[in-house]
């Protein structure tokens, strides 16, 4: 185990979810395509033929009137756009006019329809069964809701069927570390096609739920808990990366702090369910400046915007919702802290302070999952500008980029994987619905061929 | 010259394709000067959505609102002595919108549901209306204008409710339209009675129904004078409608036999969620109009696990005259036009759910001699948006009621 491990230069956590993804891939032997035949008195998997677009098949060609494609810089639409797919990946995206479609290709004319990528939702809970909230501790950093996962349940279906194709399913907000979240994709039946990666991020959660742990805490003391453990777990990491860099004795593993080396090593992110002003300061200065790590705004609302210029110099990225509005309250207690004259809109007010990376989440099911498009469509009610396609950016490439996965998906850019939807029009208009989705390269949900379900 | 006739002439065509049934483009009233001391504003914005019959769209368009009530809609003219000029280069006008079926009059605080006795004809909403609350505000900043607020269904006769004005400061007199507005009954789905007595079923709640109907119209043949009853009886003349709660595929069809083919009132058929758009035909069939909401979407009847959009399957049906509700506050009642919105993304006319929010109920409740529509001598309800009516990324500019500015986002921020 030890030579393995200083050879392959990995951390503790990567090789408990490489031996537990082993045992399940190899329960599940091949890759290839399976379609389900009801016999009499059964009902058989048999490997099928690979479909157009997917992995080991001809390529599919998607003809459209337009293409959002959303890379983070560079050309954000093509007009009369013609989208190649081979091998679950995208192979090509430009003008009809110039750009050949290879010959075998199957070809699909999709007329008035636009093309986008498929939707991210970075804040979830129904990626599986709901048990996800163990509040015995205050801090578990090495609870997985990995454990929960049924791949393509009906929520996450229903979830497809609006267009979001990859969300992270997070563990609950009952502690302030309620443990990791895992990034699935919404499309696919089985649990290693579904797998985007593990941990998807560690949940923290900083206020506003954990306070109803046992005998009730407070601020500082959540505050002194989370730094406790922080303190403790990038200890640990830093053992164990300067181990792997060949430096000083291998240090005792301890599981429950796995995540801290896959942290440190900039492999995943910290997915922080906070919202108001005094708990998003600590979001960037405890969390980013003092312990140096990849985190992020989730589930921001209340007036957690009004640290928005810090956030931007900071570098940490917004993911809003659910709640899209701050409102004035007339309550004897004003618990956020804030109480504007008129209703504001939180995403206008992080835009309005100049942070370009907002994104949009629905916190499912607090707000039906389904719904995310609705969540960027109110924040352009609540003032929010989409003169630069902010709407639709929100939605896709920027929370791709927040996760860390946004060299493979977010975006219609050559080499991703070919999650797309095929949608009436502007995504940040909520009227407008998701005829067809792929996720990559296999239609995984079509509503000219099976039922509409959203 | 010709050119330009044709330019403006595909314009036009444009705009109306836009709306889905537009056709003609010739103004409606007239243009004229305010009488000395009269408040008046020229509403001038990129389009107009005038709601009437024959479905005008104008863009751009004008519309002159003089004192209280509506004088011009048509394309944008010289705008006539005494008026306050209002420009909105890029908005949309159309009709305040007009919602049935509502419980925010109380502000919130319940106030809407005696459940003592089973039939409550002696009832009236209006002695828990409080105007201007802050539920009301908001709708009316979401360009809701009138609202007809009524009891809830714990009971299956809950009395009558009230119509009235959305106004943002406004005494009990200024925003009430109709006091009675018209009765309140709930078939089915709330009023089961749990205490023991008449009313546990269907049965026994459609029997108290038809016992009481006939009381009143014992009362009314015999010229009797009863208190209790004297409302009641103004239904079976026809002079106040009743908007039934009725939801599911048993009821339905129940309520329009009762209260159309047995006792032939003014009857709107209300909620239809659940699966009673399976049974849309039927009612369609014998003319009850449907007022369709909070529910937008029915997942199970079907058992098939697909969606079926409500308002896109009564539309189907043939229905005419179809009306969206958000039984506020079960749905916000600042989202009315979002079940306008909703409705169209899972089927339904777009321009026809603008309809069903403005002019639509205004029929069906006879109210369309005052509101619903942009017309001259209409109240002067109006909503600018920054945006098409049922997009939800455009919000509210300016409402209008009676003529006066209830709210503007300029002036005083964002509600909604």
């Amino acid at each position: 185990m030890e030579t393995r491990m200083s050879k392959r230069k990995r951390s503790p956590l990567c090789i408990v979810c490489g031996i537990t993804l082993g045992v399940l891939a190899a329960s599940a032997a091949q890759a290839a395509p399976v379609q389900t035949v009801q016999g009499k008195n059964t009902v058989v998997a048999v490997p099928r033929a690979p479909r157009a677009g997917e992995k080991g098949a001809p390529g599919l060609a998607l003809l459209a009137k337009k293409a959002l494609a959303v890379p983070f810089e560079g050309e954000q639409v093509v007009d009369n756009a013609v989208l190649l797919v081979k091998d679950g990946k995208i192979e090509a995206l430009g003008p009809a006019r110039t750009t050949p479609i290879p010959t075998g290709y199957e070809v699909q004319d999709l007329g008035d329809k636009w093309l986008m990528p498929g939707m991210i939702d970075l804040h979830t809970h129904i990626g599986g069964t709901f048990d996800i909230n163990d509040t015995v501790y205050l801090a578990n950093p090495g609870l997985r809701v990995s454990t929960s996962v049924i791949p393509k349940n009906a929520a996450l279906k229903q979830d497809l069927a609006s267009g979001v194709t990859t969300v992270l399913f997070i563990p609950g907000s009952g502690v302030n570390m309620g443990g990791q979240g895992i990034l699935i994709k919404t499309g696919h039946e089985r649990f290693e096609e579904a797998l985007v990666r593990a941990p998807g991020s560690l949940k923290i959660a900083q206020a506003g739920n954990p306070e109803r742990w046992a005998i009730g805490v407070g601020r500082s003391f959540m505050n002194w808990n989370l730094r406790a453990m922080l303190t403790r777990g990038m200890a640990y990491a830093r053992r164990w990366l300067e181990y792997e860099q060949g430096k000083g004795q291998r240090p005792e593993r301890f599981f429950d702090l796995d995540v801290f080396p896959e942290l440190a090593a900039k492999r995943t992110q910290v997915s922080t369910h906070t919202q108001m002003f005094q708990v998003v300061l600590k979001t960037i200065t405890m969390l980013r400046q003092e312990f140096g790590l990849d985190c992020y705004i989730d589930h921001g609302e209340m007036a957690g915007y009004r640290a928005a210029e810090l956030a931007r110099d900071a570098g940490v990225q917004a993911i809003l919702g659910p709640r899209a509005v701050e409102v004035p309250t007339q309550q004897f207690i004003n618990w956020t802290g804030s109480n504007p004259e008129a209703l504001l809109g939180i995403a206008a007010e992080y835009q309005k302070r100049g942070v370009k990376m907002i994104g949009f989440n629905t916190d499912a099911p607090v707000i039906p999952a389904e719904e995310l498009q609705l969540q960027a469509g109110m924040a352009g009610h609540y003032g929010m500008d989409f003169s630069n396609l902010e709407g639709v950016r929100g939605l896709t490439i920027i929370p791709a980029i927040t996760a860390g996965i946004g060299k493979r998906i977010g975006s219609l850019e050559v080499g991703k994987d070919a999650d797309v939807l095929v949608i009436s029009g502007d995504p940040a208009d909520p009227r407008k619905w998701v005829e067809k989705v792929l996720t990559d390269g296999k239609w995984v949900y079509d509503s000219t061929k099976e039922r509409r379900l959203w | 010259m010709v050119s330009l006739r044709a330019a403006a002439l595909l314009l036009a065509t444009c705009a109306l394709g836009c709306a889905g049934t537009g056709r003609a483009t010739d103004a409606l009233g007239r243009v004229r000067d305010l009488e000395p001391g009269q408040q008046g504003y020229a509403i001038i914005a990129a389009k107009v959505f005038a709601m009437d019959d024959e479905d005008h769209v104008y863009a751009p368009g004008m519309v002159l609102v003089r004192g209280s009530k509506i004088d011009y809609v048509g394309p944008p003219v010289d705008v006539p002595a005494g008026y306050q000029k209002r420009e909105y280069p890029q908005g949309v006008v159309s009709p305040g919108m007009v919602d049935l079926h509502t419980h925010v009059h109380s502000g919130g605080f319940g106030d809407v549901n005696d459940m003592v006795m089973p039939v409550n004809p002696e009832f009236r909403a209006s002695a828990a209306l409080r105007p201007s609350n802050e539920l009301i505000k908001r709708a009316c900043a979401s360009g809701v204008t009138t609202l007809y607020g009524i009891p809830g269904s714990g009971t299956s006769m809950s009395g009558f409710g009230i119509v009235y004005k959305t106004k943002t400061r406004a005494k009990f007199e200024d925003c009430v339209v109709r006091n009675p507005g018209g009765m309140k009954i709930a078939q089915a789905y709330n009023p089961e009675r749990r205490a023991g007595d008449l009313g546990a079923t269907r049965a026994g709640l459609a029997w108290m129904l038809e016992d009481i109907n006939h009381k009143a119209l014992g009362a009314m043949r015999e010229g009797r004078s009863d208190p209790a009853l004297a409302n009641l009886i103004k239904v079976h003349q026809k002079k106040l409608p009743v908007l039934i709660h009725c939801a599911g595929s048993d009821s339905f069809p129940a309520a329009a036999r009762m209260w159309k083919t047995e006792f032939d009132t003014d009857c709107v058929l209300s909620h239809g969620c659940f699966d009673a758009h399976l049974t849309a035909a039927y009612e369609v069939g014998l003319g009850v109009p449907i007022n369709a909401g909070p529910r937008m979407l029915d997942f199970n009847s079907t058992r098939d696990g697909a969606i079926t959009g409500i308002a896109h399957a009564y539309e189907k049906a043939g229905a005419k005259n179809l009306s969206l509700n958000t039984d506020s506050s079960v749905v916000p009642q600042e989202e009315l036009f979002l079940q306008g919105s909703m409705a169209a993304k899972l089927g339904a006319n777009a321009y026809q759910m603008l309809r069903g929010v403005t002019i639509n109920p205004a029929k069906v409740f006879g109210l369309a001699k005052r509101l619903g529509s942009l017309e001259p001598g209409k109240d002067a309800d109006v909503v600018v948006r920054n945006g098409e009516p049922l997009d939800p990324r455009a919000r509210v500019e300016t409402v209008l009621i009676d003529g006066n500015i209830e709210y503007d986002w300029q002036r005083d921020g964002q509600w909604f």
